[in-house]
């Protein structure tokens, strides 16, 4: 079974939510929508307080190419543009506040009908960006700009990511059990935009029931391609490495070795986009761990706080940990009145003894590390650096390269959070070009 | 035996003539006021200047006439030690001392979250913008301390940094380090500062710290000088060039933020020298001074605020200050 160099093998703990069918999370009363979820150039909000918007309206205008809109989840009144805690960034930021009408009207001409296959590419391609697609596997990158690639760059691989090698986490994997045809037609609006006439869904072997199916439902077209279980296997350069060979250089992009690749939330949303003219204002996200009484798998709107998803969710047992996301790279969170974003993939709330919160020690140089990098670097050279904050030295080291997957922080017998070290390295390094 | 003595001798010999050659050839001239000039600099290569390092910037003062006085943390008398060498005036800039801009030690403060991880301040900012609950606070891992090349900062019981004042230099180095940017540097001729500098109202304040600025414009109402200025958003700050230093401030502030770098002073008349010209009693805005013309006049110490202005005005220089 196809796999990359590295890696490691935590508790897949998938049973506690997987055999879960996606419910629909009930209409709130207010949605609180940060103005920014996506990677890149802010957004301005354009509607104020006492405005009236309809389901899909759009809040904000993006400011830059790399930037895109977010959408009224519902219909109802703005009750302000107020600040809210971010769950990637801790800080408050601004979010558009919506009290529902109870109604959930769409916006004039949504939702519509229409050929996404009779549409020219940059149609496409802003039918994207208008409808605030960005990458829902947490990373939250404009669809629309890793779907543009500049010319001088051939791409020939196009893969659809439903590896979901995050612990805990099912979302995708519900996705393409319940909704294959939205991922697949998705695929095939991508490979168009792209110029392609293949396309691989790559899927880790312990989801055998959603590669079945996937195989029935999939156009010659589309190759499904079961991989070995292993984290992070759907990790962007590991998954090509897995399924091509190739290798991304260091400092370089996907698709300076040709390749593209997309996670199946991401490809559903695109097809969405393009077919109905439905922006992005909901998402599959599985709400899981042992600290909540019944984990399930939700088809939430953004904007929904945390309080209320766990309310649903039966409330906590013995929480001492919540993180937006999966374990291994997802971000804890310190307070409930977070709202949901379009990049959360999971809620995961984990009692006291799934977690490990103890204090680090001395790097013993096991080397333990440096075997679970699938990145190549050498982790423990990096983590002492970075306890001096020694980042020119640790650029030489390639800190950039990290991917920050977490593999050698799990591994690590003295405990050292390594991930923590490289990311403020990184931020080190980013402050001294700043100041330049 | 007196092969082989000659054979060292000569191998000795040889090596010495190259060594010598090579000496004169390839000598790098160098300016003997440079190196005079290094020995006045303090040597911790702290970069504050902007070159690499204390002897790269002795090079660029000594060759370049044009270059300015950059270093901070040199006192007066090397400064004055270094225009003797070169001979022009180099005016430094006023010394400047570090001051650390926050109160709120563990004991008066709430965490929004446990944080382990590394103890760099730089790196539990990273982790949703610290642990504790005031985003302006002081954090309290000892990044300051661990930057500070002349060891003036020390993390003290109370968990928070202080500055040790005979140490400090004024170079910046915490200044940049501090990721909540609480350590500001002020004339050294300065002594009070406000010990926050929060932008959350009063309200917001509450549940997060117990010593924080409030906002509430009492500091800048009892200030006879109108150094203070505070807003809703933004803490109370200290124009150091219109502070006189009477502490008024201090004993009005009702969380007691603003504190003194030293002691506060107070003026002292001089009865020898007094003329009894009454300016004193006249510029005095404390109303401290009392006296009858023409005889020695005397200052109330537990009205005097200590601003100096009699010290300044008296034409007979009868006033002095003391430490009260």
């Amino acid at each position: 079974m196809k796999t990359f160099k590295g890696g490691i093998h935590p508790p897949e703990e998938k049973q506690l939510v997987k055999d879960n069918p996606i419910v629909d999370f009930p209409l709130s009363s207010r949605y609180h929508v940060l103005v920014q979820q996506h990677l890149g150039a802010p957004a301005k909000p354009v509607v104020k307080a006492g405005d009236e918007v309809r389901k899909g309206q759009v809040l904000s205008e993006p400011l830059g190419f790399v930037s895109v809109p977010v959408h009224a989840p519902t219909s109802g009144r703005v009750k302000e543009i107020g600040r809210i805690v971010h769950p990637v960034t801790g800080l408050l930021a601004p979010c558009v506040v919506i009290d529902a009408d109870g109604r959930d009207e769409w916006a004039e001409g949504l939702p519509m009908e229409r050929d996404p296959f009779a549409m020219s590419r940059d149609e496409l391609l802003d039918a994207i960006k208008t409808a605030g697609v960005v990458g829902m596997g947490g990373a939250t990158f404009p669809t629309h700009v890793k779907l543009s690639p500049p010319k001088d760059k051939t791409i020939d691989t196009f893969i659809v990511n439903g590896a979901e090698c995050e612990p805990y986490l099912s979302s995708d994997h519900r996705l393409m059990l319940e909704q294959p045809e939205r991922v697949l037609k998705g695929a095939g609006v991508v490979m168009k935009i792209l110029g392609l006439d293949r396309a691989t869904i790559a899927i880790e072997a312990n989801k055998p029931d959603a590669i079945k199916l996937m195989r029935e439902k999939a156009p010659a077209e589309i190759q499904v391609e079961a991989l070995k279980v292993k984290y992070p296997q759907g990790a962007e350069k590991q998954l090509i490495n897995a399924l091509t060979g190739r290798e991304v250089p260091s400092g370089g992009l996907p698709m300076d070795v040709g390749a593209v690749v997309q996670n199946a939330g991401t490809c559903a949303a695109v097809w969405d986009a393009c077919a109905r003219g439905i922006p992005l204002i909901e998402r599959i996200t599985s709400v899981t761990g042992r600290g909540i009484v019944q984990p399930k798998n939700i088809r939430v709107r953004v904007g929904t706080l945390l309080r209320e998803v766990i309310e649903f969710s039966g409330g906590l047992n013995g929480a001492a940990k919540i993180i937006f996301g999966g374990p291994m790279m997802g971000i804890a969170q310190f307070t409930q009145d977070i709202a949901i974003m379009k990049g959360t993939s999971g809620v995961l709330v984990l009692r006291e003894e799934d977690t490990n919160i103890t204090d680090y020690s001395a790097c013993i140089s096991c080397g333990r590390c440096v075997e679970a990098c699938p990145m190549g670097l050498i982790p423990s050279t990096l983590s002492k650096l970075g306890e001096k904050g020694m980042w020119q030295k640790a650029k030489e080291n390639n800190l950039l390269d990290c991917v920050e997957c977490g593999s050698c922080t799990y591994v690590s017998p003295a405990n050292r959070p390594i991930v923590h070290f490289v990311k403020h390295l990184k931020a080190l390094s980013r402050a001294a070009s700043a100041k330049k | 035996m007196i092969s082989s003595i000659l054979l060292l001798g000569g191998i000795g010999f040889l090596a010495a003539l190259i060594l010598g050659i090579s000496a004169v050839t390839f000598a790098v001239k160098m300016d003997p006021r440079e190196k005079a000039v290094l020995d006045q600099l303090p040597g911790a290569n702290c970069g504050a200047c902007g070159f690499a390092g204390c002897a790269a910037f002795a090079h660029e003062i000594t060759v370049n006439p044009e270059a300015e006085m950059a270093c901070p943390a040199v006192n007066e008398e090397a400064l004055q030690a270094m225009s003797e060498i070169l001979g022009r005036s180099l005016g430094g800039s006023a010394p400047l001392i570090a001051c650390i801009r926050c109160k709120g030690s563990p004991a008066e403060t709430t965490n929004r979250y446990g944080y382990v991880g590394p103890r760099d301040c730089r790196a539990a900012q990273i982790v949703a913008g610290g642990s504790k609950g005031c985003q302006y606070g002081c954090l309290g891992l000892g990044t300051c301390e661990e930057v500070c090349p002349f060891g003036a900062i020390i993390m003290g019981e109370d968990g928070l940094p202080h500055v040790i004042e005979s140490l400090c230099t004024g170079c910046g180095k915490c200044v940049s380090a501090c990721p909540r940017g609480i350590i500001q540097l002020i004339p050294r001729t300065g002594n009070y500062i406000v010990g926050c500098i929060s932008r959350d109202t009063a309200k917001e304040m509450k549940p997060l710290c117990k010593v924080g600025c409030i906002k509430c414009g009492i500091c800048a109402d009892v200030c006879p000088f109108d150094a203070i200025t505070v807003s809703k958003t933004t803490s109370a700050v200290i124009d150091q060039d219109k502070c006189r230093r009477c502490g008024l401030c201090v004993s009005a502030c009702p969380t007691g933020v603003i504190s003194a770098l030293r002691v506060p002073q107070k003026a002292r008349i001089i009865a020898e020298k007094c003329k009894g010209c009454s300016i004193c009693e006249q510029v005095c805005p404390a109303e401290a001074i009392s006296g009858k013309v023409k005889e020695p006049y005397f200052v109330n110490e537990g009205k005097c605020i200590g601003c100096g202005l009699c010290i300044e005005k008296c034409p007979s220089d009868a006033i002095e200050r003391i430490i009260s």
